[in-house]
């Protein structure tokens, strides 16, 4: 992954969903430390402090627990609780700018599942 | 452990303040960033600091002790920007040589390796150097000492894109390996950004913000949208930029002090919500007026027709 610097998403929530994604994906499985806050910052070139940020995030979260000395570890629900949580958060933002930008363009909502639809069935198509 | 402490710290040439009562602490083995525009006063704080100026008046301890003309401090400390002045009877390699003599950490080993990956060679005079080559040679210096308290004015003047990217990234992975209190000042602030931990702000002599950069990326906000509705919504909100856009459209930057449900409103009634860069953010914070240079422009107008 390459950090998006714009500014547009703060650097540690991209490397706390740089590691949720790496333990969707099964690079890290349940209870496998993770990476520390220093292979983090040299990994992405970011001061280390921010990765540990990162880190705590997930911690916050119950996504990974901490063994004092040891590391950061991924937890044992760590999938469902990323999943859950992207549901709530991410899919419901998405959900908003969707509507938001329907109601300019005064799209029913019958046109936006429409819309749904056919970009499920397309996909499912090839 | 706080390596700095500095309570109103002002210099004054003649009558300018060029500080004017700076006042801040700096933990140990942080990276911090000092910000400001040309003018602000960063150099002259810095060089306090390092004990190479005597500040007019105020408290500054550096290693708990009065910098100015202190060995303990001389010792533990590098001071690194473009205009220093290294013996011209030595070479490079030599001065390298004395330098490893002065200070106790010094890694002969990485000054080598960077030596030869820059492709310096020994027997050149500093003098000599272009502008990007004298810097890199400082920069190699200012690592390889491993010096407690390690500052860089400015140090990437005249380096080339790709230079600068291998100074940062050195300069973070010897941080990795040997964390050290290190200052670093610079202009281009979304070049090191991702470097640091704090970031010190200085405004006309003073010390404007000083904070983590991941706050700071959260701490203002961009609105765009009709330009009553946006009046509507920061009436009561501080504002550091504002920028018409057509007749009828605004885009502002104010403190982000909104809860979540206010964010999700301002979006619903239908203005767009930007982040603001931190490099974006210290401009206006250290512009003089609200509208930047388009100011100058509408003022001659305005005066013309009225």
């Amino acid at each position: 992954m390459i950090l998006n610097t714009d500014g547009t998403k703060p650097i540690y929530v991209q490397i706390a969903e740089w590691l949720e994604t790496e333990i969707l994906s099964g690079s890290f499985n349940s209870d496998q430390k993770v990476y520390s806050q220093y292979q983090l910052a040299e990994i992405f070139n970011i001061n280390p402090a921010t990765a540990a940020k990162g880190l705590n995030i997930l911690a916050d979260g119950d996504v990974l627990y901490k063994k004092r000395g040891l590391g950061m570890f991924v937890s044992n629900d760590a999938r469902e609780r990323i999943l859950n949580k992207r549901k709530k958060h991410t899919l419901k933002k998405l959900v908003q700018d969707l509507v938001l930008e329907a109601e300019r363009l005064n799209v029913s909502e019958e046109e936006v599942f429409d819309m749904i639809k056919n970009v499920k069935r397309n996909w499912e198509g090839t | 452990m706080k390596v700095i402490e500095s309570k109103e710290m002002t210099k004054v040439y003649g009558k300018t303040y060029a500080l004017n009562g700076i006042t801040f602490e700096i933990e140990e083995n942080k990276i911090t960033g000092i910000i400001g525009r040309n003018g602000a006063g960063k150099t002259t704080m810095l060089k306090i600091i390092a004990g190479l100026f005597k500040e007019t008046s105020g408290e500054v301890r550096v290693f708990s002790e009065k910098p100015f003309n202190n060995l303990t401090v001389s010792a533990n400390m590098i001071f690194i920007d473009d205009g220093m002045i290294l013996p011209a009877s030595l070479n490079l390699k030599e001065i390298l040589d004395e330098a490893e003599r002065f200070y106790e950490n010094w890694d002969s080993s990485l000054a080598n390796r960077l030596f030869d990956y820059f492709s310096l060679s020994p027997n050149q005079y500093h003098s000599n150097l272009s502008k990007g080559m004298k810097s890199t040679f400082n920069m190699i210096l200012g690592l390889s000492a491993k010096c407690p308290l390690t500052i860089f004015d400015e140090p990437t003047t005249g380096m080339d894109a790709g230079v600068r990217h291998d100074f940062y990234r050195v300069m973070l992975k010897d941080y990795l390996a040997y964390p050290r209190t290190i200052l670093l000042s610079s202009h281009h602030l979304e070049e090191i950004e991702d470097l640091l931990e704090d970031i010190l702000l200085i405004k006309d002599g003073r010390v404007h913000l000083h904070l983590p950069v991941a706050d700071l990326k959260e701490w203002a906000i961009g609105l765009s949208g009709k330009k009553d509705l946006i009046n509507e919504w920061v009436k009561t909100k501080k504002v550091f930029h504002e920028k018409s856009i057509g007749h009828n459209n605004l885009y502002v930057v104010v403190k982000n002090d909104f809860t979540i449900r206010e964010l999700e409103n301002i979006t619903l009634s239908g203005l767009d919500v930007f982040p603001v860069s931190s490099s974006d953010l210290c401009m206006y914070l250290t512009q003089k007026t609200k509208g930047g240079i388009d100011d100058v422009y509408n003022k001659a107008k305005s005066d013309k027709y009225s």
